[in-house]
């Protein structure tokens, strides 16, 4: 049986880290397209443009930019999410993942200092911008950024797989 | 071997939330119910009821009427495709907005209601300083209809009207505004905040699609 690499502090965020955020991600895509929390689920067509009035309301993007998100940011999300709990290439999909993460933040604060009254979105359900939102999304950065960097620097440290005989 | 463990952990872990998150209860809403006439347009037919709970002095509440009211009218509600039903919500922290409703409501028992809307969202920035409703809405109608309308502002029945608002937006859990909920066979979709009319019609269209 092939030996794994000894565990460390690192190699447990990373799992932790990994099906924690795989399930987050996993879920805020699924909420979006299937709306869960409905008595009967709407069909894909109204549960997009219903989150497109949600990604609307942050008045960041014009209205094709808004359209393009609210059609591929669900999908995009489960893609991740799946890439993440199965480990393949972490590197990249950490570093990508962070930098959405980045832009959720970006919206929430800027949403929350704008005092703007909208709904997160973030889970399809509404969700107020409050400064509990602002410290989870903030929250959730700080472990994606830790999760890229131990991703990197694991990457970097010998394996058994990779020791010449 | 690891990876296969992992992937099982994860799908307990997404099943779990996935099952949270049907657990929540969803609070629909009472649609048309009670709605003042004097403030309901449209026809009580249509396939779409939109409940917008608005402040009259709420920055919020003014880009939102100023991006869709007319257009939604215009498209949707004249063509019997939604009934708007427009509900009070004025929030403690706007001096002025109880006033501003007051008369609002008052101007809609005399059939003023969207001329005194306009006037109050157009010039808000002036009367949320100043504190002059009754200067701001005696622009848009004539001084006999100001008299009636002074006279209907200060009676019972409208703050119970404007009280009855709020119990209902209370009931839906509103604590921002603009809230509008859209209502459309027997499920109920909530907007919050400011959205473009761009994407509120697609959003109309799509629900109009599932006739």
């Amino acid at each position: 049986m092939m030996q794994s690499s000894p565990l460390n502090y690192r190699r447990v965020f990373l799992w932790i880290g990994r099906i924690v955020l795989a399930g987050s991600f996993i879920y805020a895509g699924y909420a979006k397209i299937r709306m869960p929390t409905m008595p009967q689920r709407p069909p894909l067509p109204v549960a997009l443009s219903f989150f497109a009035m949600q990604v609307d309301s942050y008045q960041l993007l014009p209205a094709w930019g808004v359209r393009f998100v609210a059609h591929t940011l669900p999908f995009a999300e489960i893609a991740l999410g799946v890439l993440l709990l199965i480990g393949w290439e972490l590197r990249i999909w950490t570093t990508l993942v962070t930098l959405l993460v980045a832009g959720f933040f970006f919206g929430v604060v800027r949403a929350y200092f704008k005092h703007m009254e909208i709904n997160c979105g973030c889970f399809g359900t509404p969700q107020p911008v409050t400064i509990m939102k602002v410290l989870e999304d903030g929250g959730l950065l700080v472990l994606m950024a830790a999760m890229t960097v131990f991703a990197f620097i694991e990457a970097r440290r010998p394996h058994p797989w990779t020791e010449k005989a | 071997m690891y990876r296969r463990k992992l992937l099982i952990a994860g799908l307990i872990v997404f099943l779990g939330v996935i099952g949270l998150g049907s657990a929540r209860a969803h609070a629909g809403g009472a649609g048309q119910s009670d709605a003042d006439s004097h403030k309901a347009f449209g026809s009580k037919s249509a396939p779409i009821t939109m409940e917008t709970f608005s402040d009259f002095e709420c920055p919020a509440c003014r880009q939102f009427y100023l991006n869709n009211y007319r257009l939604v009218m215009e498209n949707y509600v004249t063509t019997g495709k939604v009934y708007l039903v427009e509900r009070d919500f004025p929030l403690p922290v706007h001096a002025y907005s109880t006033v501003a409703a007051r008369y609002a409501r008052a101007a809609a028992q005399i059939g003023k209601f969207e001329a005194v809307q306009d006037v109050l969202f157009q010039n808000q920035s002036s009367w949320e300083q100043s504190g002059d409703v009754d200067g701001t809405v005696a622009k848009a109608l004539t001084p006999a209809e100001m008299n009636k309308v002074r006279v209907l502002a200060k009676s019972p029945a409208i703050d119970a009207a404007i009280e009855k608002d709020k119990a209902l937006g209370r009931q839906y859990a509103v604590n921002q505004t603009p809230t509008t909920y859209i209502h459309f066979k027997g499920q109920t979709y909530p907007v919050v905040g400011v959205v473009s009319y761009d994407v509120l019609h697609q959003f109309l269209d799509q629900l109009l699609a599932q006739r």
